[in-house]
């Protein structure tokens, strides 16, 4: 969605104030992209001298950079003096604005805010439209941090006297949000914290695994829940003070005392309890009896309606419907068959026990009902004595009722019981701020000795030795590969289409070449893998059409990038990424040579082939 | 009270009443006009009539206390003057302040280019670089106020020292851009670059790098690798080191804070952040040296916000020449009015326009 204001009249009132240049942050690259395209048949042309100007420092660029000498968006940079800036753009264009921007070339750039943080130009002007960002599918308001690294791009220095952040509105604005963020404190920072398979493989190449506690101890994120530990602290002595009235009375520990009395003395029944004697048989069907239960009686079938316990009677009851439409009042035990079939039965509290809706309904399906209908298998359990005599019966050796602080007790128990709870929970959950990240790490160890990378004794195996050099996501994943061996024989160009399937993170959708066999039979095999080993790692996405886009990079040394960019409809930004992306992972079992010479060599091969074009010109 | 009576009273008081009775109860008030908002309290409150009318009461008396209190009996000549605005249909409830709102001439005033003149650092430029000699050093500052000079400034200083220095950043594009710059400034034979995919000039004094990869040198040197660059390493440049609450990358930026040996001074440079302090405290406590924090929250380039109507009116966004800072409803009246106006327009729903 465009920001309500047009983007030409925007850039033409901007100029007209002399508040060029300007960043104008948009929602989405779509936005950016539709903005840049409303320039096409603009008359607020630039100057010819600017306009040269542009031209000169563009072929300076080109000549760095010859992948973005056909850029679609050059005419519109060099007449009107205004780009884009987004993610979905090749590195090398970005460059080319960024540089622009810096010679004071261009009047305005259309970006993303997801870039706000990576970039590094500022301008005269910021333009924000919106309040919220996109994270991960859900739109969330900006932080009071990410709307002043915004307008922190306002304002050069050396250039400028003073900045300007000019809000806009769009469909996507609270005002609230943004003047909140412009003038609040920024939001305090969180120890973001993980413990991930190589790390803890390398943290025990390198030391004991009894010093591990004190190197975890050292992080920020210990440091931060110290701090919350130390703040319970402080609570747990407040505490401590109020409990001082209710220490040590006749018994030292007077208030569990109290409570285990508290609790006999409750469950004596106070009053004698009817004693009903049903066969175990009934009582265990009796809970199956529910409204809506179809039962088989002496005579025909019928569907319960309700069931209560009456009195008068000595078994307990049902209401049953009759397939004559009849209700009738039934005990328990001459129910012969409780069948494995319940119909949806709304209650009601007057007779017929059910709505008008429901026993029409009812009526009809027993009408309905098949002759054969399974059974449903009950079981019998036949002690059912819950009944905590013991307790009852040693009421007596308390000393509680004839204990002279018995009033006193009685009176204060509440208060300090609940106290002590607290105490209890906060020392508890003081115990386990200091030792989380410890568990965490020892959760880690257990699967890493399961899997055999570590001994019983934390120490790495041989295979734990060359494993803590694949340090990057999905790391169990591909050791687990290159252990079951699925690599071996793999030409570079399938082994880099299951990197870039496990490097890609993006679920954004399009349409891609198609697959080879080979390449999605092993797909198919790593997917198994990976499922398997999702208790102890989130798989990732490993899509197939990406695999296929990477493979084919790499299969077909002759495909040009503006080839490479016909077969899919993924940006070429996407695309650059995904395969710098797999570069590195590639790079990452380059480094297990030595012991894993075949597959080094093939990811090399591969790493060769990835270089060329617009990946080789680039840094 | 029957409900037109509630109604009536609401609609009597002003509309930041209105808002601070909303607050909790209605969601997205700020977005509603007057009769909106008295319509969604109403609605709102229809189960609990009694907090409402409670609520009311006392906001009602609070303002009525307000207003009597700095009218001293013997200054009973004055009190119509003194109700006289509340009697006023205010439109908009602006909070009653007695500072005119900043004119769109006054806004504009200074825009341009600056007069050239020497460079001079900033006094907390030269307080993080005085401090760096001997200790670790967390800087957060605003967004373009100078980090780099500092980075640039400190490198040099401990090259100058034959010492070697790490600067990383959290992307590889401002690794690029970086490498650029210093290649610039020291001469290319000075600096080299490493990061995922690219290795140039890897025994350079001055190297750039992804956080990433220092994190893998320094495991690879804590096992037993030995890599000369640690051994005379100098200087530690994290970049962006606001990145260390990132989700998914902050812990790579504990472990090289962490791993970092304790012969390299280490230099945090960060966006502002709420909690530096903090960030200082963990330093000292797992580093030898006591570490200096380094804050400043006033912009280099002063910054104003505006704001701008479709219709392409521009006005000042704040009541003040500048950011009001800790005073985020000091709205100018007339971006207010505008704003108002455009979302009277734009909300989708059919109910009764003004």
């Amino acid at each position: 969605m465009p920001p309500s204001i047009h983007p030409v009249d925007l850039i033409a009132a901007l100029r007209q104030k002399h508040l060029t240049p300007v960043i104008v942050f948009l929602t989405s690259r779509r936005a950016c992209d539709e903005a840049m395209e409303s320039f096409d048949h603009a008359d607020i042309v630039l100057p010819p001298v600017r306009q040269d100007a542009i031209a000169a420092a563009l072929e300076r660029v080109i000549a760095q950079y010859p992948s973005i000498a056909e850029h679609p968006l050059i005419p519109t940079v060099r007449r009107i003096g205004v780009a884009a800036h987004h993610a979905g753009h090749l590195p090398s264009w970005k460059i080319a604005v960024e540089e622009l921007m810096r010679q004071g070339c261009l009047d305005a750039v259309f970006a993303t805010t997801t870039l706000a943080a990576g970039v590094d130009f500022p301008a005269r002007t910021v333009v924000i439209t919106q309040s919220s960002i996109r994270k991960s599918r859900d739109f969330t308001d900006l932080t009071i941090g990410e709307v002043q690294q915004i307008a922190g791009r306002a304002g050069r220095r050396g250039k400028d006297q003073v900045g300007f952040a000019v809000v806009t509105p769009s469909p996507y604005i609270d005002l609230g949000v943004l003047t909140k963020g412009f003038t609040g404190h920024p939001e305090a920072i969180d120890s973001q914290f993980t413990i991930s398979y190589p790390m803890v493989l390398n943290l025990l190449k390198a030391h004991p695994h009894e010093q591990i506690q004190a190197i975890l101890a050292k992080s920020f994120a210990q440091f931060q829940l110290n701090q919350r530990a130390e703040l319970l602290e402080r609570k747990l002595d407040a505490l401590h003070i109020q409990m001082e009235p209710f220490g040590p009375r006749v018994c030292t520990d007077w208030i569990t005392q109290w409570q285990t009395f508290d609790q006999a003395r409750r469950q004596k029944p106070s009053r004698h309890q009817i004693r009903r004697h049903e066969s175990p048989e009934v009582s265990a069907r009796f809970h199956f009896l529910t409204p809506g239960r179809v039962v088989g009686l002496t005579r025909g079938r019928g569907i319960v309606l309700r069931q209560y316990r009456s009195k008068g009677q000595k078994s307990p009851m049902v209401t049953v419907l009759r397939p004559n439409g009849a209700v009738t009042e039934c005990p328990a035990p001459s129910v012969s068959e409780v069948f494995d079939r319940v119909f949806d039965c709304e209650e009601a509290p007057v007779y017929p026990w059910c709505t008008t809706e429901t026993f029409d309904e009812l009526s009809h399906q027993l009408a309905e009902l098949p002759t054969r209908v399974p059974v449903l298998p009950i079981l019998v359990s036949k002690d059912s004595e819950p009944l905590p005599d013991a307790i009852v019966q040693s009421l007596g050796d308390f000393p509680c009722p004839t204990c002279p602080s018995r009033p006193a007790c009685q009176k204060d128990f509440e208060t300090a019981s609940r106290l002590r709870q607290e105490q209890q929970r906060h020392t508890k959950s003081i115990q386990a701020l200091r030792t989380s990240l410890w568990h965490r790490f020892q959760e880690r160890v257990e699967v890493l000795q399961k899997f055999g990378y570590l001994t019983s004794h934390a120490q790495l195996t041989s295979e734990g030795e060359w494993a803590r050099l694949i340090r990057i996501d999905h790391s169990l994943l591909i050791t687990e590969l290159i252990r079951a061996e699925a690599f071996s024989g793999a030409d570079p160009s399938v082994l880099t289409g299951i990197m870039a399937s496990i490097a890609h993170d993006d679920d954004r959708p399009g349409a891609f070449p198609r697959i080879s066999s080979g390449l999605s039979s092993l797909l198919g095999q790593v997917r198994k893998l990976g499922e398997s080993l999702s208790p102890y790692e989130d798989p990732p996405l490993l899509r197939a059409d990406v695999a296929a886009l990477a493979e084919r990079w790499i299969a077909d040394p002759a495909l040009t990038w503006i080839g490479l960019c016909r077969l899919t409809t993924m940006a070429e930004g996407d695309i650059y990424r995904l395969l710098a992306r797999t570069l590195e992972f590639l790079s990452q079992i380059h480094t297990l040579k030595a012991t894993h010479p075949g597959l080094a060599d093939s990811a090399s091969q591969a790493i060769a082939l990835i270089r060329r074009g617009v990946l080789e010109e680039l840094p | 009270m029957t409900t037109d009576e509630l109604e009536k009273l609401l609609a009597q008081q002003p509309v930041a009443v209105l808002h601070r009775l909303a607050r909790g109860r209605v969601q997205r008030h700020f977005r509603a006009g007057k009769r909106r908002l008295i319509e969604l309290i109403l609605q709102h409150s229809s189960q609990n009539r009694a907090g409402l009318e409670s609520d009311l009461q006392a906001l009602v008396g609070e303002r009525q206390s307000r207003a009597q209190q700095p009218i001293s009996p013997a200054q009973t000549t004055r009190r119509p003057a003194a109700a006289l605005p509340k009697r006023m249909p205010s439109r908009g409830g602006e909070p009653e302040s007695s500072e005119p709102a900043v004119s769109l001439a006054a806004w504009f005033e200074g825009i341009g280019v600056p007069p050239p003149q020497p460079f001079v650092p900033d006094p907390w430029q030269e307080e993080a670089l005085a401090a760096l000699s001997d200790t670790d050093v967390v800087v957060s500052v605003p967004t373009g106020s100078g980090k780099t000079y500092v980075a640039v400034e400190a490198a040099c200083r401990a090259m100058e020292d034959n010492r070697s220095v790490i600067y990383t950043s959290p992307l590889k594009a401002l690794s690029n851009t970086k490498y650029t710059e210093f290649s610039r400034i020291f001469g290319a034979d000075k600096v080299g670059i490493l990061t995922g995919d690219r290795q140039e000039n890897g025994q350079a004094p001055l190297l750039i790098m992804t956080t990433e990869i220092l994190r893998n040198l320094l495991y690879d040197a804590a096992s037993g690798e030995i890599d000369v660059r640690l051994d005379t390493l100098g200087l530690v440049i994290l970049d962006e080191s606001q990145y260390i609450a990132d989700p998914e990358r902050g812990v790579v930026w504990e472990e090289t804070i962490i791993f970092s040996p304790s012969q390299a001074k280490l230099l945090l440079l960060s966006a502002s952040i709420g909690n530096p302090q903090d960030i200082a405290d963990w330093l000292t406590s797992i580093r030898p040296t006591a570490c200096r924090l380094v804050r400043h929250s006033k912009r280099t380039v002063p910054l104003r916000a505006g704001y701008l109507h479709p219709n392409g009116k521009l006005t000042p966004l704040f009541k003040t020449l500048g950011i009001p800072y800790g005073h985020a409803g000091q709205l100018h009246p007339e971006a207010k009015r505008l704003f108002f106006e455009y979302e009277e327009e734009t909300l989708p729903s059919g109910r009764p326009r003004r």
